[in-house]
Formats: C-alpha cells, sequence, structure tokens
C-alpha cells in the first residue's frame, strides 16, 4: 500500500472514531505540479487527500488559525521535517498545545515519498537531531554561496536590488508559520516605525526585521520563498540568521516542544565576550 | 498645545565656551510648542532653579527641557525644581549638551548644531512626556549580609546595634574568614584573632543576629526592600541544639591525617572538627568525604562517644526560605594557587609556600604553634626568601593588578621571622613597595631599618634545590646584577583573586562583575559600595583586593546604607516600569523568560463563563526595574516602558 494510501486510511478512522476533528493535508491542485492545503472532517472526504512529491507547502501555519484549537480537540496535520519543528516552536511560543496535535509525518527525497514514523512531535526528536547534525543539504544553491562570498558593500547592494523590488504585499509574512502575532509591527502606526510604502528604505526595515523576528526560529520552509511574488530569495537570508545562531548559541530552532527562545533565554555557561 | 521651556545652562565655560548658548536659545525659541528659551550661566544654582521656577509658573508650562550637563548629574535637581513649581517631574528632561558635545568637540560652529539637534530631540520628546507618580513599594526590615569574615561581621553588627535583624549566611563551619587565619596583623602587629574573635562572639550572641553558618544561598529572588531568599542549610551531621561544643568526638575520631583547609594544608585535622579552637559556633561537623563512617559503613566512635547523642548520620540538608529588605555582599576572597609558575616550585618543593601559609606558620594557634619550621623537616629555616608579586602584576601569568596587600604582610612576615628567629636572614624581591595608608609606609620602613629585611628590587627567574637548600636566582636592577640566594624556605607573595565561585553566585544574585570576578561597584568613586542591583551592597574583598581597614570601613558604609534604606515605611521607585497592551500581545511568553526580574507573569483573560479568550503577558510594576529587555524582545510591539516610550523614542529620532 503506498504511503498516500495508509495515510488516507489512517485519516479516515482517525475521523470516524472522532480522534481528531480535523485532517490538514493536501490536495489537488490548478496544475498537475501544484498541490494546494485541504482541510477535511469528513471520513467521506480522504479520498480526497494527495500526498506526493509535489506537496511541499509547511501546513504548520494553519493550526494557530484564530479558533481552531481553542475547542481542546484534535487536529491532524501532513507534515514535513520542518513542519514538525514549526510545530515544536509553535509549542515552545505557548501558541498551540502539542498534545492536540497528530502528526502524519513525511519526507521526500527526489520523487519518493517516505514515511515517518511516530505520531506526537517528542516521536520524531530523532528526525530533527539527524537534520540538525547532517551536512547542508546539497541543494543549498549557488546563489548563496555567491552571497557569501561578496564583500559587505557588494552584499549590501545586492540585497538593495532585491529588496527594491518587494512591494509591501506582506505575502512572506502571511505564508510563514511563525508570523502569529495578532498585530504585525509593521501594522502598528504609532509610532510607525516600518514604512508602510513601497520604497527602498522601507522595503530593507520590513525584511530585515523579519529576519531578525526570525533568527533562532526559521525551520527553513521555504514558504515565504515560495510566496514572494517577486521571487525575492528570502530563503537565503533566513538560512544565514539560522547559521549564525547555530554557530554562536548551538541553538537549532524546533528541537523540542520546551525548547527556550534563543534571543530570551540565558544559559550561566553563556560565553559573555561583549560585556565589559 | 504644548508649552515647553527651554533653559540653556553655561555650565561657566563648560558648555558656553563651544556652544553659542545665545544662538541655542534662539533657535530653540523658534520650535514650535516652546513657549520660553533662555539661557544663564549655572542653572542648578539656587538662582538658576529659582528661575525655571518662575517660568513655569508665570507661563503654565506643560514641559521642561534643561540643556545641560549629564542626567546622572542634575536630573533629579530640576525635576524637584519643577515638582516645586507644580510640575509632574517626569514632564522635565535633561538634553545633554555637556558630556555628549560641548566637552567632545573642537569646532564651535558644529558643536553649537549638534547642541541644537540634542534639544530638539528632547522637546520633542517632552512634548510626549506623560505625567508619572512614583511607586511605593513597603520595605522588608531585615537584612541578609553573605559572608562572615571580617567585613560580614562588621556589616552585620553595625545593622543589629542600630536596631535591625540581621541574618548573617556563612558557608564555613565557623565565622571568621581569612582574617581568623592570620597571625599579627599590619601595621600595629596586633593578633589577629585577639581582635577578630570577640567580634565574631558579638555578632553569635547578638539578639538582632540569626547565624547561618555552614550554608548557602540557594537562590534569591525580588527586588529591593521585598527580597525572597532560600538559604541551603548544609548537614552538619550534628544537631546545633543538642551539642555542647565538648569536642570528645573530636579527639576520638580515627579519621586524624585530613589536611586542614584552615591550616592552608600544613596542618591536620579529623573527620568531625572545627575548623580552629574558636570557632563560632563552636559545633563540629562532619566531613561526609573523609568520614569512615560515610567511605565504609562502619564506625560512628564519634556517635558512641556523644553524651548529648547530638551525631545523627541521616541528618538531610535543610532550607530556610526568609523575607529580606536589603543584602550585604561580603563573600570575600582566595589566594591564588601559585602551581602555574613552575620556575619557582610551589607544589613541587614542600618549602616554597605562599604568604597565607606563613601566616599560619607564624600563628600560635597555628599548626607550629607559631614557631617558624619549614614544612618539609620542621627545621628553624635560617635563610627566608619572599618573593613580591608572584602572581600580582603579571599579565602574562598571573593577573594584570596589584592585590595591594602583599607589599605590607611580606614586611610584616619580615619582621614576625625576624622576631622568632634571632640572627635569621630575610631577602626581599619586589617590584615597587606600596606602602600607601596610614602608619604603612613607618611599617615598611621599621622592616628594613630595625628588622634588617633586605629588600631587593627585581624579579626571581627560578628557585631549585640543591644540598638541602633552596636556591633562589634573581637579580637585583639596583645594582644591576644577578643574585643566588641559598634559602631554607621561599615564601610568594600571592595574588588575591576572587571566589573560584563568584561569577556564578553573581548571577544567583543578580550583580555584575569584572573580568577577573570581582563585584562591580555603581559608581568607582561616588557609589562605591552600592551594586548596580538596587538593595544590594557590597562588602570587603569580593569587590577588589582590601586590607582589613579598608573592609571595615565599606563593611560600616554598606551597614548605613542599609539603614537608610530601612529609615523607611515604604520605598519610593522611579515610575519606569514596562506596560503590556494586552490587546497585541500574542502570548509568546518570550518576556517571561527574558526578563532578568522575573516581573512578568502569565495572565488568562477569560470570558463571562470563564474560558479562556486569551492568555497574555502582564507586568507586575512592584518588581519591573524598567531595564526595557521586554521591549526590544517583543516582536508584536506591545510591550512599552513608561517614561521612554516607543512615541517618545522616535519623536525623539525624528527631532534630530
Amino acid at each position: 500500500m503506498s504511503i498516500e494510501e495508509q495515510y488516507r486510511t489512517r485519516a479516515k478512522e482517525l475521523l470516524s472514531g472522532g480522534a481528531v476533528k480535523m485532517v490538514i493535508g493536501y490536495g489537488k491542485g490548478t496544475t498537475a505540479s501544484r498541490r494546494r492545503p485541504l482541510f477535511i472532517s469528513s471520513p467521506d472526504d480522504v479520498e480526497r487527500l494527495v500526498l506526493d512529491d509535489a506537496c511541499i507547502t509547511n501546513l504548520s501555519g494553519y493550526l494557530v488559525s484564530e479558533g481552531l484549537l481553542s475547542d481542546e480537540k484534535r487536529v491532524a496535520v501532513f507534515l514535513r521535517p520542518e513542519g514538525i519543528r514549526a510545530v515544536n516552536i509553535l509549542a515552545a511560543e505557548s501558541q498551540l498545545d502539542a498534545e492536540q496535535i497528530v502528526i502524519f509525518g513525511f519526507d521526500v527525497s527526489g520523487t519518493e515519498v517516505r514515511a515517518l514514523k511516530g505520531i506526537h512531535v517528542e516521536e520524531f526528536s530523532d528526525v530533527i537531531g539527524s537534520i540538525k547534525e547532517g551536512a547542508p543539504e546539497a541543494s543549498e544553491e549557488e546563489l548563496f554561496e555567491k552571497i557569501e562570498k561578496m564583500s559587505p558593500q557588494e552584499r549590501f547592494s545586492f540585497w538593495q536590488e532585491e529588496f527594491a523590488k518587494c512591494i509591501k504585499c506582506y505575502a512572506c509574512r502571511q505564508a510563514c508559520p511563525m508570523c502569529y502575532c495578532r498585530r504585525c509591527i509593521v501594522d502598528s502606526n504609532q509610532p510607525q516605525w516600518v514604512n508602510t510604502s513601497s520604497h527602498s528604505l522601507g522595503n530593507f526595515e520590513w525584511n530585515i526585521v523579519r529576519a531578525f523576528h526570525l533568527s533562532g526560529r526559521c525551520v527553513e520552509c521555504g514558504n515565504c520563498d515560495r510566496a514572494c511574488p517577486v521571487n525575492i530569495p528570502l530563503r537565503l537570508i533566513n538560512h544565514r540568521m539560522a547559521e549564525e545562531v547555530l554557530g554562536a548559541f548551538d541553538h537549532f530552532a524546533g528541537m523540542s516542544k520546551t525548547q527556550e527562545p534563543v534571543l530570551a533565554s540565558f544559559k550561566k555557561d553563556d560565553s559573555e565576550t561583549f560585556i565589559l | 498645545m504644548a508649552k515647553i521651556g527651554v533653559f540653556i545652562c553655561h555650565c561657566g565655560e563648560n558648555i558656553g565656551a563651544k556652544v553659542d548658548c545665545t544662538k541655542l536659545a534662539a533657535a530653540m525659541g523658534e520650535h514650535p510648542g516652546v513657549a520660553v528659551s533662555v539661557e544663564y550661566k549655572y542653572f542648578c544654582s539656587d538662582p538658576g532653579q529659582e528661575s525655571v521656577k518662575r517660568a513655569i509658573r508665570e507661563n503654565n508650562l506643560t514641559g521642561v527641557v534643561v540643556a545641560a550637563c549629564s542626567p546622572r548629574m542634575h536630573e533629579a535637581t530640576f525635576r524637584k525644581a519643577c515638582a516645586e513649581a507644580g510640575l509632574n517631574p517626569y514632564l522635565c528632561e535633561i538634553a545633554n549638551i555637556r558630556e555628549q558635545c560641548s566637552w567632545v568637540h573642537t569646532d564651535n560652529g558644529q558643536a553649537t548644531e549638534k547642541a541644537m539637534d540634542i534639544t530638539r530631540s528632547m522637546v520633542e520628546k517632552v512634548k510626549r512626556n506623560n505625567k508619572l507618580q512614583p511607586i511605593e513599594v513597603p520595605v522588608t526590615r531585615r537584612a541578609l549580609v553573605i559572608g562572615g569574615g571580617i567585613a560580614g561581621i562588621q556589616a552585620a553588627l553595625d545593622i543589629a546595634n542600630a536596631g535591625q535583624e540581621v541574618v548573617l549566611v556563612e558557608r564555613e563551619p565557623s565565622l571568621g574568614g581569612h582574617m581568623a587565619q592570620l597571625s599579627e596583623t599590619f601595621p600595629t602587629l596586633d593578633c589577629s584573632q585577639c581582635i577578630m574573635t570577640p567580634r565574631m562572639v558579638e555578632a553569635a550572641q547578638h539578639p538582632k543576629i540569626r547565624l547561618l553558618t555552614y550554608s548557602e544561598i540557594e537562590s534569591v529572588d525580588g527586588y529591593i526592600g521585598n527580597f525572597s531568599v532560600r538559604v541551603r542549610m548544609k548537614s552538619r551531621y550534628v544537631d546545633i541544639d543538642k551539642c555542647t561544643g565538648c569536642g570528645d568526638c573530636i579527639t576520638k575520631c580515627p579519621a586524624k591525617k585530613i589536611s586542614s583547609e584552615f591550616d592552608c594544608g600544613l596542618g591536620k585535622r579529623t573527620a568531625i572538627y572545627t575548623p580552629f579552637a574558636q570557632s563560632v559556633p563552636n559545633i563540629p561537623v562532619i566531613d561526609k568525604a573523609n568520614c569512615i563512617y560515610f567511605k565504609n559503613g562502619k564506625c560512628k566512635i564519634c556517635s558512641k562517644t556523644c553524651q548529648c547523642s547530638a551525631i545523627d548520620f541521616d541528618m538531610p540538608d535543610t532550607f530556610v526560605d526568609l523575607e529580606i529588605g536589603a543584602i550585604v555582599v561580603a563573600t570575600g576572597f582566595q589566594v591564588q594557587n601559585n602551581t602555574m609558575y613552575g620556575e619557582y616550585g610551589y607544589g613541587t618543593y614542600p618549602d616554597v609556600i605562599n604568604g597565607l601559609q606563613f601566616e599560619r606558620l607564624a600563628s600560635a594557634s597555628g599548626p607550629t604553634a607559631g614557631k617558624i619550621q619549614r614544612p618539609s623537616d620542621g627545621a628553624e629555616p635560617q635563610t627566608v626568601v619572599f618573593i613580591q608579586c608572584a602572581g600580582s602584576r603579571d599579565p602574562s601569568k598571573g593577573v594584570r593588578y596589584c592585590s595591594k596587600i602583599c607589599c605590607m604582610y611580606t614586611a610584616k612576615h619580615a619582621m614576625l621571622y625576624a622576631h622568632k628567629v634571632h640572627g635569621g636572614k630575610t631577602h626581599i624581591f619586589y617590584m615597587d613597595i606600596r606602602a600607601a595608608g596610614k602608619g604603612y609606609d613607618e611599617f615598611s620602613r621599621r622592616a628594613i631599618e630595625e628588622d634588617e629585611a633586605a629588600y631587593l628590587r627585581g624579579r626571581v627567574s627560578k628557585v631549585w634545590q640543591e644540598n638541602g637548600k633552596l636556591m633562589v636566582r634573581g637579580v637585583d636592577t639596583l645594582l644591576g646584577r644577578p643574585v643566588e640566594i641559598a634559602a631554607d624556605m621561599v615564601v610568594l607573595a600571592t595574588a588575591i583573586i576572587a571566589q573560584p565561585d563568584a561569577k556564578d553566585f553573581a548571577k544567583t544574585i543578580g550583580i555584575g562583575y569584572d573580568e577577573y570576578g570581582f563585584y562591580n561597584e555603581a559608581h568607582l568613586k561616588l557609589r562605591p559600595v552600592e551594586s548596580s542591583t538596587a538593595g544590594v551592597f557590597l562588602a570587603g574583598a569580593c569587590q577588589s583586593p582590601k586590607d582589613i581597614p579598608d573592609s571595615v570601613a565599606q563593611a560600616s558604609a554598606t551597614a548605613s546604607k542599609v539603614l537608610a534604606l530601612f529609615s523607611k515605611d515604604m520605598l519610593e521607585r522611579e515610575p519606569v516600569v514596562a506596560t503590556n497592551n494586552e490587546a497585541t500581545c500574542a502570548g509568546c511568553w518570550g518576556c517571561v523568560l527574558a526578563c532578568p526580574y522575573n516581573a512578568i507573569e502569565q495572565k488568562d483573560i477569560l470570558d463571562r463563563s470563564g474560558r479562556i479568550i486569551k492568555r497574555v503577558a502582564s507586568v507586575n510594576p512592584g518588581l519591573c526595574q524598567g531595564c526595557g529587555t521586554c521591549v526590544t524582545f517583543c516582536r508584536s510591539n506591545s510591550l512599552d516602558l513608561a517614561g521612554f516610550t516607543e512615541k517618545q523614542i522616535f519623536a525623539e529620532v525624528m527631532g534630530l
């Protein structure tokens, strides 16, 4: 039985038995290579679930939709390892109770889809640990290497050019499971720290602020990057921040549901080279 | 409509010589919302303050900007003046045009331009200032003194003698600290224990002092006036209430060959022991690591000997929770281990000892009953070489600072040796003789002139053993030639260093420390006994190397600070505290973790039926110290700091 079949069966069992009230998965998209999020709450709909190598989007962000989990019922969700890490962070930041989340874990290598064993986030700690230890993915791109080699001035002008394209649509924010604030800093206008109009200063401010807000939290699922209508390579800036945080504090975002946020926590053995 | 008064101070020539104050006053007078803009030679003077008050009354000012020196100097002065004129003091701000402008610039034109920017920026801020009311918090009138050395004892006695309660916590089994280990003290050569032990007894018997020995601080929460402290009383295995201190158990204990910490390894002690004869309290403790019963499960001789059944091998550690208003930290120092100087042979040759060990040799209560005998064979050394700055003032291997007391105690050692070993020779290698203090220079001269201490200015390069002698090779830089001395004993004037756990302890109580682990004072000159944490004071060598007179003086100073704090029922605190916008708070709790004062709590917002609608952060204004850490952490900008609101800061920036 294919994984798709297995997961459909499991979804059916869970929904008909009332163990979960909803399954968030993938359904057919507008073209053959696209998948769209699917929310089903009836066991009759499980045949609409699709699971193949085109299921890329990190669906964890839907879990914090207002009111979804407030009845304390369980919700099942299809997640790749990045998504599972995101659930850990959301739990660590009190946005959800991990007990309510039933995971349909899977991973994709090439065109092959592989099931990940486990139901609750804790059961995936080995998978997450191996990603932390593992070598950076090979697909980690020429462009990143190219930017790393640039001088600070060159890098600055590279990003200036990229951010010049930004139209402040905030699609990156909407797609990101970590951007759950009810009022984003850019929506605050007393005072208005970040200029809302789409010019280079405001664009810079917005994208840098977002990168900072994601440092130590980004799981590099790529949702923002894919959502960007003007193709700013946002993944690269977040990847760089993740590397910094890993190097400086040995912090790998989403290791566990009790992980303390890197910028708010303090260990007695943290290096203090910056304190005079 | 804002009516701001701008008062530009010349500070004599300090500001006036660089900044064109007339031009500045004129420019500020043109700025929207400014009702008055005047200059004066010294606004901090009485007539200056009067003119500010008059201007407030006459013009019904809604805010005041004093363009002058740093707010650390006169903010309080002008805020008080404003309050006296009926204006809320938090509507007064200082524009620093001295330290941040006139003092650091050479070009008058540019300095004036910058002064305008700074002042304008403050005017914009003041327009958005709110009236704030000081926060009142109650004060618990009970002091905690941490460390039972001379500094801690002095602080505790001074506070207790003024009628306030004190809890004195010492981690060793007895009070006394390092001073109890010393033989005689410079510059008077009075016996250290003779002047120390009456203080120890006084502290132990004082009705206002609660003594907790063999105890350590487990945790400190809270804030000035209202600390909650948990103390771990380590198990002595001896019931302090039953024990009479007869000492039979000590006599009978078969584990007799344990190196005595109090005698710096020169003497031996038993497994059940008091550190020294006059220990306070005179109640022994069992050293679990060396006790035969704890190691083998058999022995209990002490228990059989004890007529009061005071020994309890199952005694657990206990905890004491204390409500405390002020804390005096007097945790003292350690001496550096000199094994890093391989060339001096400390740790290799038994007759190379450090200064503290010499104190024990010279002490009447020491392992040799005050006779100077070398550790290797007990012979009386005929030639002793002292090496000063063995660790101090040595950036390459030791520490960069001067340990302050070594010049004096080395002179004292030479003197004591001369008094005890007639005809003995002393050689002292030194870098400089630092003898600043009352009677100090006279004392070191006396060592040279009366007791024939031979001072050699220079360093020692090597110490080695040859034919039963310690050969010391050094240089006499005044004569410009190498010297070699055959000595019987070598004494290293070891550096004073911070307690090895000083940094961890600082984190437990939340105070700052320097690169060496010595605790930082709030201001080196003007607030030398206060830590940067309100309500925590520093006494003795935990702050920097100190001799006994300095430690005692500083301890009394902390007592006066504590008593000033205890003189009020309520404590007024600056209302600069964080507030949270519960409507926009995302409830991520990052601020709860980030807050160094545990001032942020989780709060549930419920609907009428009691169901949780939302969980948010809530700041306890009594605990908040206004540091702003939470504000910088908050991603949704829900947290804000009164007196430094986002709006105010933004206006300040835009005003530039």
